[in-house]
């Protein structure tokens, strides 16, 4: 898990990998990681590298994604 | 990078700039290539040798033999000698100072000539500026003969020698421009006895970034010898290097160990060097040199933290730069803390000051608030921040302010 940053992925919502995945393919510092089909997941040890950027949150057709800062907390 | 001399002289008389005749020998030998006596120079890429004893005459082959040695088997400037090269010795009956740098405020290069040579130019420059004359010149069509000319006359030189003269000043411009050299410099070029003109040493050096034009030259600066000054990377250095290739995001690593307990983090062109200087002024003991910059990964910066730390007898860190708008303050932040942090260190008690001010500053004090570290603005300059590390080691030295 992130010091700074966690990245959730509602599952509920993700429309999975293989039907979207466009936050594994927009992300700059390589935070998704496909799990097959299914719904991607936040790899822990690079989530603090999250610059902010927001492409995925643009991306993401179902609001799936959500950013915590955690010392903002 | 500084070229040799002799590597410098090739490419004098690759232009037809006249230089005493020598060979290169990087073993003791009997006898010289020629008649003594001759001049020994050590070839190391540094100024100065004269008075560090890179530079001897050997006046019969037994002094040739025992002097050789002795150059081979020692160092100049810090610097193994490897090379060694032998010269005729020149009679020589005056000597003037010519050179070509890169004006950066004027944004345009710009020759330099003087009647007084072999001396120290800066130091002449302040003391005698009278003595000392400048032409700035085109990149675009180079330093015309006239123009070398003009210089070489203001500074009242006339006859046979102005036209020789004249002639080598424009040819080393030529010379600067080609190698995309950041300064070119013939000290001295002396008119001999017997009414030559001729460079009787020469510095070249060739801006690194342009290196990739001159492939030749770049294969010379591979040459441990000449980039390492005689010293090998310490396995402190060599880990840094490790870090700093973990990824292609910015720079985080390129580090020179020291002995202190002030351990910096700290970057921003010459504002690592302003802060190392500053660190010094204030009496203040640095662990290590190092630059950081370009945005570098978090994790390069957490790493890089974490190994500093590791180093025995560093107490706290110092994370300073200029205004930064390459690098983001918060990312910084988050590898410096994150580093602390896997170290089992308070961040709060480990950084003595982190002053970077720039990009995403307010998100990056924001995380270090919530970390207890205190943290300067750009109100704070470079030099007030290293005083303020230094004194939270326990104050700064009685005698500086």
């Amino acid at each position: 898990m992130g010091e700074f940053i966690r990245v959730n992925i509602d599952p509920e919502r993700c429309l999975g990998a293989k039907e979207c995945g466009k936050c594994i393919q927009v992300c700059p510092v390589n935070i998704f990681a496909p799990r097959g089909a299914d719904c991607p997941h936040a790899l822990d040890e690079n989530e603090d590298e999250c610059t902010l950027c927001d492409l995925c949150l643009a991306e993401c057709e179902t609001n799936a994604i959500t950013i915590h800062k955690l010392y903002e907390e | 990078m500084r070229l040799l001399e002799y590597e410098s002289k090739e490419i004098l008389k690759e232009k037809g700039i006249p230089t005493p005749f020598g060979r290169v020998i990087s073993a003791i030998e009997k006898a010289p290539p020629f008649p003594v006596p001759c001049v020994l120079k050590a070839q190391v890429p540094a100024g100065a040798r004269q008075k560090a004893g890179g530079v001897v005459i050997a006046l019969n082959n037994e002094e040739f033999q025992y002097k050789t040695a002795q150059m081979l088997s020692g160092t100049v400037r810090g610097y193994r000698v490897n090379k060694i090269l032998v010269e005729e010795r020149i009679d020589v009956l005056e000597e003037f100072y010519m050179g070509i740098i890169y004006d950066t405020v004027a944004k345009s290069p710009v020759a330099i000539f003087s009647p007084q040579g072999g001396i120290d130019i800066e130091k002449l420059a302040q003391e005698r500026p009278e003595s000392v004359h400048k032409r700035h010149f085109s990149v675009r069509h180079g330093l015309l003969e006239y123009e070398a000319r003009e210089i070489i006359s203001l500074a009242g030189v006339g006859g046979k020698r102005l036209v020789a003269l004249s002639n080598i000043l424009a040819l080393l411009a030529s010379i600067f421009l080609e190698n995309d050299a950041t300064v070119a410099e013939i000290n001295p070029v002396a008119q001999t006895r017997k009414g030559t003109v001729m460079a009787l040493d020469c510095r070249l050096e060739i801006d690194d970034d342009a290196l990739y034009r001159h492939t030749d030259i770049q294969r010379k600066s591979r040459d441990p010898d000449r980039t390492e000054g005689g010293r090998e990377k310490s396995s402190f250095e060599e880990k840094a290097a490790e870090i700093d290739g973990l990824d292609q995001r910015g720079v985080a690593g390129r580090l020179i160990e020291f002995d202190g307990n002030l351990g910096l983090i700290i970057g921003g062109g010459g504002a690592s060097l302003t802060a190392f200087d500053a660190v010094k002024r204030y009496g203040g003991r640095p662990a290590n040199y190092c630059e950081i910059g370009g945005n570098p990964s978090v994790l390069k910066t957490k790493e890089l933290t974490k190994h500093i730390l590791s180093k025995p007898g560093v107490e706290k860190i110092a994370v300073i730069m200029n205004v930064v708008s390459n690098t983001r303050v918060d990312l910084m932040a988050r590898g410096v803390i994150k580093g602390i942090l896997e170290t089992g260190r308070r961040p709060s008690e480990t950084v003595a000051v982190f002053r970077v001010p720039g990009a995403w500053e307010k998100e990056g004090f924001k995380i270090l608030s919530r970390y207890g570290v205190e943290y300067c603005d750009r109100t704070v300059s470079i030099d007030e921040a290293a005083r303020r590390a230094v004194e939270k080691l326990g104050g700064s030295h009685p005698n500086r302010k």
